[in-house]
């Protein structure tokens, strides 16, 4: 039963996602934020909605933190399902769905990688081109690692000294690729830097102009090749510290 | 999530691993990698007259990529370059049963197919 007497079915969620500008409930137009002010029924977050604009932030790449985990405890009160359990099952249903997707929005945004990577979806659309040529280079130095490191597997039974030698060959090769990673990471954050500038200026200026979606796109072109890169460095570092170790 | 009875096949025997020389005239080679998941592989074919004749392939990443690899090779022998053109990757995913998440594993098995011929086609073309 609802406030006004009348039985209601619960809402399928599509239904409840196209009636965002209207009040899922009392059908008035919703003027605060997540609750309406007339039935004070909780609304659903679009689905639409970014995960920078969902946590209240802009969207730039060195974010505060602290502000983050704050919004994010603040809504996480207001949509936690433990505060609807004696309201309707549409409401039920509303604030699971709203925390899930807070929750995905949080940790998505807490961890710098997966940040970027998220902020490269979202522009994925206005900065066209974005994927980049794949790094044959890096593969076959990779293939060429791999090859070594099934040797070094299989050596076990050979001479102590071929195996030592091959095993600080590996060891060398992993520091080496160590140190590139901790450059591919200090590049990553330079480019961090880079965008948040441009986006501040891009609000200052016309955000049409040529001339940022020019810059926008180099630094989103360069943040998609080194993301790439890591993941294939990180996935053979791995191997040679889990094989090595 | 399980892997089918095929993938745990092909990825506890896996079909024509290794490689051929790279830089012989008869031999295509393809070299990609999935940026989402840091898988690598390398599939190289082996050409007489316009049929491929052998097939070998080197992958470094989950099983089902390994699996898509292998079962790759087992097709690409006896095929002529036009037919080895035209396998998808939707036949691999339908062959090996793979779940939803792992079918970028197949369209990673099918750009290493279209990079192989496409580097052979190329040796061939600049021998002309």
């Amino acid at each position: 039963m609802t406030m006004d007497g009348t039985q209601k079915t619960p809402m399928k969620r599509s239904e409840l996602q196209m009636a965002r500008s209207m009040c899922w409930h009392c059908q008035s137009e919703i003027t605060g934020e997540y609750f309406c002010e007339q039935c004070v029924k909780v609304q659903p977050l679009s689905k639409e909605m970014d995960y920078f604009t969902c946590l209240g932030l802009p969207r730039l790449l060195n974010i505060d933190l602290g502000a983050l985990e704050a919004k994010f405890y603040e809504l996480s009160r207001t949509f936690h399902p433990d505060f609807y359990q004696r309201k309707t099952e549409s409401e039920q249903s509303i604030s699971l769905g709203n925390s899930a997707m807070l929750n995905t929005a949080y940790r998505t945004l807490k961890d710098p990688i997966q940040r970027a990577e998220y902020l490269l979806r979202l522009e994925a659309g206005s900065a066209k081109d974005i994927r980049t040529s794949p790094p044959a280079d890096l593969f076959e130095e990779i293939l060429t690692l791999q090859e070594d490191l099934e040797a070094y597997r299989s050596a076990s039974d050979q001479n102590p000294a071929a195996v030592a030698r091959l095993r600080d060959k590996l060891t060398t090769d992993r520091e080496l690729l160590e140190q590139r990673q901790r450059e591919m990471d200090r590049r990553l954050f330079e480019l961090f830097t880079r965008w948040d500038a441009l986006h501040s200026r891009q609000s200052r200026t016309d955000p049409a102009s040529p001339d940022f979606q020019k810059d926008a796109t180099a630094v989103l072109k360069e943040m998609r090749e080194i993301l790439s890169n890591r993941t294939y460095l990180r996935n053979i570092v791995n191997d040679l510290t889990a094989t090595t170790a | 999530m399980a892997y089918s009875d095929k993938v745990v096949d092909h990825f506890n025997n896996p079909r024509n691993m290794g490689s051929f020389k790279k830089d012989e005239d008869d031999v295509g080679t393809g070299i990609v990698g999935a940026p989402e998941c840091g898988d690598v592989m390398k599939l190289q074919i082996k050409v007489q007259d316009e049929t491929i004749v052998d097939a070998k392939f080197k992958t470094f990443g989950c099983g089902s990529a390994i699996a898509s690899s292998s079962l790759a090779t087992e097709w690409l022998k006896g095929k002529t370059l036009e037919e080895a053109q035209k396998i998808k990757n939707t036949d691999i995913v339908q062959e090996l049963n793979l779940p939803p998440v792992k079918i970028h594993c197949s369209v990673l098995a099918e750009d290493a197919i279209k990079a192989a011929l496409n580097d052979y086609k190329k040796k061939a073309e600049e021998k002309k």
